[in-house]
């Protein structure tokens, strides 16, 4: 193989090589990681599940949030909803914004379980998972508690029933709520 | 006894009514699990045991019984779930640059090489025998006569 036939094929896989490193390096670079406490919690606007219209996260700023991620599917939140349900009731007067957000769920099975638990608190729906993947979501349930100005005080990353979890979560919401 | 029987009617009906709903169905459980991704373990449906995805099983069946067609199912996921839940991409716009990539990359690469080799096979083929030895005639005869003294 001489001449510019050569020379196109050296370019041709040095371009091949190239464009896999580049690949690489911007998967690197954008895989999603929860966000830190501290850290300004990741925007988002989601699709109510419980009516019509979306909801974004820069709409609450101001206000203490409470943000539990669940499905439908999984065990731990069921035993999970009723605590949850009962926290709202107990600090929506004191300003705090409950938010649940349903992901890779079917949105008909996820209105049942709302139904079925009797939850009064807003309701999103993530079906697709992108905006559970920018906090780093791996499993339900997860819970982030944002303070007023939407930075992350707490990030429980397990039913907030748990033994390890239920003390962080009320010390957390009592701390954003005064 | 006619409340007992009412139930059992009314249990019976319940459990017939889906079945029968569909005498013909149009596609199979089986069929679509190999089509759709379970959405938090990133395997098709077939190959997972989760919750989620046994979740998304029982809505299939549901719909198969209510003799809904595979593309119809898909739709619906995809509505719900978002493109990612289809374990191929679709056969149209921007997407069929996934099914044409690939081959388009095979075919590229194997006319590549069916150059290379035959562009090799030409470079190595036998010289003339007067050319490979590159001596003059003088020379050769001397060498002739040296090698002549060892025989």
């Amino acid at each position: 193989v001489t001449g510019p036939l050569k020379l196109t094929l050296q370019l041709l896989a040095l371009a091949c090589v190239a464009g896999l490193l580049a690949l690489l390096v911007w998967k690197l670079t954008h895989q999603q990681h929860a966000p830190r406490v501290g850290a300004v919690a990741p925007a988002f606007t989601l699709r109510r599940l419980d009516g019509p219209g979306d909801v974004s996260l820069a709409s609450l700023r101001g206000k203490p949030v409470v943000l539990n991620f669940w499905a439908s599917w999984c065990v731990p939140c069921k035993s999970e909803a009723p605590v949850l349900e009962r926290e709202w009731t107990r600090y929506r007067d004191r300003g705090v914004v409950f938010v649940g957000v349903d992901f890779h769920d079917l949105s008909s099975d996820a209105r049942h379980f709302v139904a079925a638990h009797r939850l009064t608190f807003t309701m999103l729906e993530d079906g697709s998972g992108q905006v559970t993947g920018s906090y780093g979501i791996s499993q339900v349930p997860e819970t982030y508690v944002l303070s007023r100005a939407g930075r992350v005080v707490a990030h429980l990353a397990g039913p907030i029933t748990a033994s390890g979890f239920s003390g962080e979560f009320r010390a957390a919401l009592a701390r954003v709520a005064t | 006894v006619i409340l007992r029987l009412a139930a059992v009617l009314v249990a019976a009906l319940a459990l017939a009514g889906p079945a029968s709903a569909c005498a013909h169905p149009r596609t199979s459980l089986t069929y679509l699990e190999g089509q759709i991704m379970c959405p938090t373990c990133h395997t098709t449906l077939d190959q997972s045991d989760s919750a989620a995805a046994r979740q998304i099983e029982t809505h299939i069946s549901q719909r198969i019984a209510q003799c809904w067609t595979a593309q119809r199912i898909e739709s619906e996921l995809v509505a719900n779930y978002g493109k990612g839940i289809l374990a191929a991409p679709p056969h149209s716009g921007f997407d069929l640059l996934a099914w044409w990539l690939p081959i388009a990359g095979v075919l590229g690469g194997a006319a590549l090489l069916a150059v290379g080799v035959w562009r090799w096979s030409r470079r190595r083929e036998p010289e003339p025998e007067s050319a490979a030895s590159g001596l003059d005639e003088e020379t050769e005869r001397r060498l002739d006569e040296l090698l002549s003294r060892f025989e």
